[in-house]
């Protein structure tokens, strides 16, 4: 199989996530698009490790599920806390830095 | 199977990182051991002496310069040092600031008008995760200028940001405003941080190699493909120009600047755009140097609208956190024209205004948080009104820092601008000159109107004081402000040391 | 292993073996099983939990359940650098098991720090 074909597949990946960043609006929901994103990255990391030949993309793809995780776990205390004080997620609730 | 050898460290190239790493690590067992009494005292102790440690670890190290560390992750050349040793001396006094414990609250975890909240404020408690948190930012912000391959570079630059999203939700007045700045610092940095690691995959793609050297290889050879290539720096840079708060995606400055808590803010604006900076500068001036004409023109506009938008929109402020986040703004363009020239004073100029516009950056945010009423800091621009009347001594100092942004001569920013719009006519790129002076000017227009504010209008009488800064505010302040005159009536000796050490290795 | 066939074949080999076990297991446990029917039983299993229409709170899990699953991520994914580790475990000798030591000594401070301050405690 071409590999392009998975190129293709992590730019569309990489599409939907970001615009589901920019229009869906629970922060939550928000944070699930931006994983796709790096998952998206990822995707194209190992491709091209395939298509290169070399194993570097790979452990790039590595690093990057652990450090994805990280955020996972900083944004969802984030979320977490101004949920509570809020009691919504929505990104739009917060607005009190508008001015 | 390939052949495989364990690999070489060159622990004694890393020790400035490995040992804020371990202050890190030490001060997470500090606040899993020790009683809630001595916390404080021990945290910053620690804090402080790592950072110290670390200092003359990079001091140590200057003239072993032009190695590659742990196989070629890690490129200590004189830039590296040079950098490293800025994001340190910033750090301590961000750290002397972040001391004050006033500022934070002690529960983040409460949610705020809570009962449990209000217990935990009267316990008299100390809120001593953010000197660990601190120091993991420090780390990252040590590595990633240092990078020279797109794992490091993205690791560094997660390593750098997650702790800054958690200290910016820390602040223990107005917790709503500032649990919000911590969101969307959050969501727009994982959101920018998404791109740079798309852009890195597409790089890795173009030359097959995830080393920076590889990379300009590829470009040097012409080999591989166009289009990843250009997709891959464009996504890169987007990353990197969100973190530095260039125009367009400088959204999150003015709200992260005014919700975070002051001292935060203090270290976050000065010590992130050295690192951020450090990196671009590393990126574009080895591995897409020889590709300049593909990126030069759009940086070349991005750093004409960034200085632009910085100086006009800074005007419109009525907060002062706020105009201090579009003055950062503006800053942020002049820089870009420093990694724009691409020449060696280029190079030099940046690093001096990195350092110098810190260095400022911190002294100025100092100021904001002795500005106080009974209900905390006054950020409202009108409330500072006759302060040069009042405290006449903090007055005149913010006034220092003011002009050293604005670039008047006798302080370090003058020097720096010089230098920097030299160095961009140097290269030839006259565009970028007269619009960075002309931008100056506004800017300069918003500052000075500060000042004229704070000394020729009378004050009100609103219950707005300068409180008695804490020894170590006081230490902070007082150096800022002597390093921003030094640096403007005796620049040479530092220009000269940064002259003959930076370099990139290549 | 048989050097000369296809690598494949030892992979399906233990699929057929899993699958086995599985397909023996519920038979076996269908056919010498008693059958001793009350309603808790046919209740929808829910990690040892009551089940009910909607959680506490209005259609929200309580905040609890986010701190485990965090504490569970951060500590589930170092194992992929172990992984790596195990591969190459023989060429990187004493290096690596210092390096790795040292790693998971990091791991073990965060969890020491977890456990002080009562992340592990439910209630």
């Amino acid at each position: 199989m071409n590999a392009a074909n998975y190129l293709y597949v992590s730019a569309l990946l990489f599409t939907i996530g970001a615009i589901g960043v920019v229009v869906r609006r629970n922060a939550i929901v928000v944070f699930m698009c931006v994983e796709l994103m790096l998952n998206a990255a990822n995707l194209a990391f190992v491709t091209f490790a395939r298509i290169n030949g070399n194993l570097e993309g790979q452990v790039v793809a590595f690093f990057t599920m652990v450090v994805a995780a990280c955020e996972v776990v900083v944004g969802l205390a984030i979320i977490v806390t101004i949920y509570r004080s809020r009691r919504s997620a929505s990104v739009d609730d917060a607005s009190l830095l508008k001015r | 199977m390939s052949i495989f050898t364990a690999p070489v460290l060159n622990y004694s190239l890393l020790a400035p990182i490995l040992i804020v790493l371990a202050g890190a690590v030490l001060g997470v067992m500090i606040e899993a051991f020790a009683s809630k009494a001595i916390r404080p005292v021990a945290q910053l102790s620690l804090t402080l002496g790592t950072l110290i440690l670390a200092i003359a670890q990079v001091w140590r190290i200057r003239h072993q310069s032009s190695l590659t560390a742990a196989m070629g992750s890690v490129a200590i050349d004189g830039a590296a040092i040079l950098m490293q040793g800025a994001v340190l001396v910033i750090a301590i006094l961000g750290v002397l600031l972040i001391a004050d414990q006033e500022q934070f609250t002690v529960l983040a975890a409460a949610v705020p008008g809570s009962e449990e909240e209000r217990e935990s404020l009267e316990s008299g408690q100390k809120l001593t995760e953010v000197y660990p948190l601190t120091l993991f930012a420090v780390a990252g912000m040590l590595v990633f200028p240092v990078s020279n391959d797109l794992i490091s570079l993205f690791v560094a630059l997660e390593m750098l940001s997650l702790p800054l999203y958690l200290m910016a939700g820390l602040s223990r007045r107005r917790r709503l405003l500032s649990q919000e700045a911590a969101l969307k610092y959050f969501l727009l940095g994982a959101f920018s941080s998404a791109f740079f690691l798309f852009g890195a995959a597409y790089l890795y793609g173009y030359s097959g190699s995830v080393s920076l050297a590889g990379i300009r290889d590829s470009v040097v050879g012409g080999s591989g493909n166009d289009v990843f290539f250009l997709i891959g720096i464009a996504f890169l840079s987007i990353g990197l120009l969100f973190k530095v708060g260039a125009v367009p995606f400088h959204a999150w400055t003015p709200d992260v600047y005014q919700g975070a808590p002051t001292p935060v803010t203090a270290f976050m604006a000065a010590a992130t755009k050295v690192a951020a900076f450090g990196a671009m500068l590393r990126i574009f001036y080895t591995a897409f140097a020889n590709a300049y004409w593909d990126w030069r023109p759009l940086m070349t506009v991005i750093a004409i609208i960034t200085m632009l938008f910085g100086s006009f929109v800074a005007i419109a402020q009525r907060d002062i956190k706020r105009m201090l986040a579009y003055s950062s703004i503006a800053h942020a363009g002049f820089l870009l024209a420093g990694v724009i020239a691409l020449n060696k004073a280029g190079l030099d100029a940046s690093i001096f205004y990195l350092f110098a516009y810190g260095i400022a950056t911190v002294g100025a945010f100092a100021i904001v948080t002795l500005v106080r009423d009974s209900t905390g800091e006054v950020t409202d621009l009108k409330r500072w009104a006759g302060l040069g009347k009042r405290s006449p001594f903090a007055a005149s100092l913010f006034a220092t820092f003011l002009l050293a942004f604005a670039g008047i001569p006798l302080t370090s920013g003058f020097i720096g601008k010089f230098s920097i719009f030299s160095a961009a006519y140097e290269s030839g790129n006259k565009a970028i000159v007269v619009v960075g002076v002309l931008s100056s000017a506004i800017a300069a227009y918003f500052y000075i109107r500060v000042i004229v504010l704070m000394f020729f209008t009378d004050p009100a009488d609103d219950g707005t004081s300068v409180v008695i800064p804490s020894m170590l505010t006081r230490i902070t302040v007082i150096a800022a402000f002597i390093i921003t005159i030094f640096l403007g009536v005796f620049p040479a000796p530092l220009l000269n040391f940064i002259t003959s050490l930076a370099y990139f290795i290549r | 292993m048989n050097s000369t066939g296809n690598p494949y074949v030892p992979i399906l080999v233990i699929g057929a073996i899993g699958f086995g076990f599985a397909a023996f297991s519920l038979v076996a446990a269908a056919i010498t099983g008693p059958k001793r029917y009350n309603r808790a039983k046919a209740d929808p299993y829910e990690c040892g939990i009551e089940p009910s229409p909607q959680a506490a709170e209005g259609g929200r899990f309580p905040v609890k359940y986010f701190l485990t699953a965090m504490l569970f991520i951060i500590f589930d994914i170092e194992i992929v650098f172990l992984y790596p580790w195990a591969v190459t475990f023989d060429k990187l000798g004493v290096f690596g098991l210092v390096e790795m030591s040292i790693f998971i000594a990091t791991v073990f401070v965060a969890y020491a720090y977890v456990w002080r301050r009562g992340g592990l405690e439910w209630d």
